[in-house]
This record gives C-alpha cells, structure tokens and sequence, in this order.
C-alpha cells in the first residue's frame, strides 16, 4: 500500500521536477517574442521597418534617370561584440524595396569583385559576348553601406546595451544622398543572484 | 478626539506615502499657438476590446498625406491619459485597392514607451505605391 503511494506520488511529481520542455511556436514579427540584452531578430526588423520608412519618404531613390534604380550593397560593418550576419538587417531591407518597386539589386557586382550570384554573373557575361555588346552592363546607381555599433553602459544594479545602426546610399558620383541612423536602447537589472 | 487626529495623521502619511513610491511623472509641452501646417485628418473607426490600454494609449486623430515619391503616408497621434509611463506595441497592416493584405518582411510588432500625459506620434509610410488603406493594431506590452 505504502509503495504504491509512494508511485503515485512520485508520478505526481515527475510533472514539475521533471525534465519535460515546453517549446511553441510564436510568429516572429509578433508582440510575444523574447526580449534578451543581445541584438535579436525583432532588433534587426525594427531597424530595417525604421530605415525603409525613411528612404522611401525621402525620395532619394526617385532621382535617377532610369528607373527602377539598380543597387550595389557594399560593406556593412559589424561592430558589435556578437557574431550576427549582416544579412539579417540588409535581406530585409532589399526585400522591401524590391517590393516597393523603386529598386532593383544587382547580385552580380559586390564587394571585391565577388559576385553574390557567380552564375548570374557568367550568364550576363554570355550574353553579352554573344550580343557583341559595346557599351559596359548597366552600372549600380546606388550602394548601400553601413555599421552596425553596440555601446554598453552600468550604473547600480541596470546594465543598458545599445545597438545604432548607420546607413548610407551613395550615389555613382560618390555623394552620400541617403543616410540614417537607428538607435536601439535596452535595460536589464541585475538579479539576486547572478547578473 | 485626539484619536481621531491621530488615526487622520496615520491616513495623510499613508496617502503621501503611497504618492512617493508611485511613479508619477507627466510631461509638459508647449508648441506653436496657431500651427503653420496644416493637417488632413480623416475620419476613422476604432474597435476598442481593451479599455484599460485605450486609457493608457488613446488615439487623439489620425492624419494622412502621400511621399514624393506617391507612397502613403499615416500619423496616428495617441495620448497617455495616466500619470505614469506606459509601455505598449503597435502594428499596422496594409491593404491593396481589392482590400487585399500586403506582406513585407518588415512588418513587425513595434514597442514603444509613452510617459505620463505624453502626446506621441507614430508615423508610417506604406511599403509600396499601391498600398490605399490601413489598419493600425495597439496590444499591451506582452513581451516576456
């Protein structure tokens, strides 16, 4: 009798000792994600959504001849204390604009000579041997540069961790026509027992 | 008698108590007594499902102009009503000419803190030129 008490008591506790993980699926862009004091996903969106808003009321990418504009993404710099990809802050950027019908990427023209799409590249190259073209392919308009910089700071017990992120469109005359910053400030306080 | 004043006293300390330790911090502002712009507001619906946010972040008027480049472009003005900061996320949807939703990779959840009696203006441009209408989402802040 006793023992098997003792089972079910043990039973009835597996639940909350046990070593059981709840994991669910929560939409990404959602207002139920995880806030953390590292750069995140919703960082990185926050920061594209803010940036696009901007080059598109400025209407910088308006101005040139032919349009949509074509561009070229140059450097952007990491200089935070994590290992991220660049790419999630850029992807969603072009994506948008690409969207948004103004521009135009080009994947065959990057930095150091290196292709995003080597075969892209080869297959542009054909066709233009093939055609007996003259003049050079239709050249970038714009290139998209940029930083990303963390700068923490402490006082008492709360540890704030912020994240700017700089862009700058260059036009083809070497003329910084768009730039932007977006700031992103977090706070966390120290716990009773560790930080 | 004197243990009325004295149970009075104990109630004012409690009372002035309560006000120190609550945050109470409003802002002050001052602008332009007749503006030189000129706003194109327009009418809007609201479907209000949490009275305690609508207190907290309540839309004064919703205005809307057009980019050079022929995007549309929205301002929602919303007030703090309270005394102390509040913390809430916003979220806004666009819709074609067919009344069809618009994806885009940035269309996310946006947090925002308003203080106490604070006046903010949120302000989007739509993520494309065929983007015609709207629709602005307020939530609490839920984020763990």
């Amino acid at each position: 009798m006793i023992k098997a008490f003792n089972f079910y008591f043990l039973l009835l506790l597996f639940p909350v000792f046990g070593c059981a993980t709840h994991t669910r699926y929560v939409e990404p862009t959602g207002p139920r994600t995880l806030v953390t004091s590292e750069i995140n996903i919703q960082d990185f969106s926050y920061a594209a959504e803010d940036m696009v808003q901007s080059l598109l009321t400025s209407g910088a990418i308006d101005k040139t001849q032919q349009q949509p504009a074509v561009l070229a993404i140059s450097r952007i710099v990491n200089n935070t204390t994590q290992q991220i990809d660049t790419d999630m802050l850029v992807k969603k950027i072009r994506v948008a604009l690409n969207q948004s019908g103004k521009v135009l990427t080009t994947t065959t023209m990057g930095l150091g000579g290196i292709a995003e799409d080597p075969l892209a590249r080869d297959i542009q190259q054909e066709r233009e041997f093939y055609a007996d073209k003259k003049g050079p392919p239709r050249l970038p308009d714009y290139t998209l540069s940029g930083k990303i910089i963390e700068q923490s700071d402490r006082k008492d017990n709360v540890r704030q961790v912020a994240y700017i992120f700089q862009l700058s469109l260059t036009n083809d005359e070497g003329l910084a026509v768009w730039e932007e910053e977006k700031q992103i400030a977090k706070q966390s306080k120290r716990s009773v027992i560790g930080w | 008698m004197k243990k009325k004043t004295n149970s009075s006293r104990v109630l004012t300390c409690l009372i002035a108590g309560i006000a120190l330790f609550s945050s109470c911090t409003t802002v002050n502002t001052v602008e332009r007594a007749t503006p030189v712009g000129t706003r194109h507001i327009i009418a809007d619906k609201r479907i209000i499902t949490d009275s305690g946010l609508h207190r907290k972040v309540s839309i004064v008027g919703l205005n809307e102009g057009t980019t050079h480049g022929g995007f549309l472009q929205i301002q929602v003005e919303v007030l703090n009503q309270k005394n102390s900061m509040q913390a809430f996320s916003y979220s806004i949807e666009w819709f074609d000419l067919n009344g069809m939703l618009i994806h885009t990779p940035t269309s996310v959840w946006i947090p925002r803190q308003i203080e106490g009696g604070e006046t903010l203006a949120i302000t989007a441009v739509a993520p494309t030129t065929t983007a015609k209408d709207f629709r602005v989402k307020f939530i609490e802040d839920v984020r763990k």
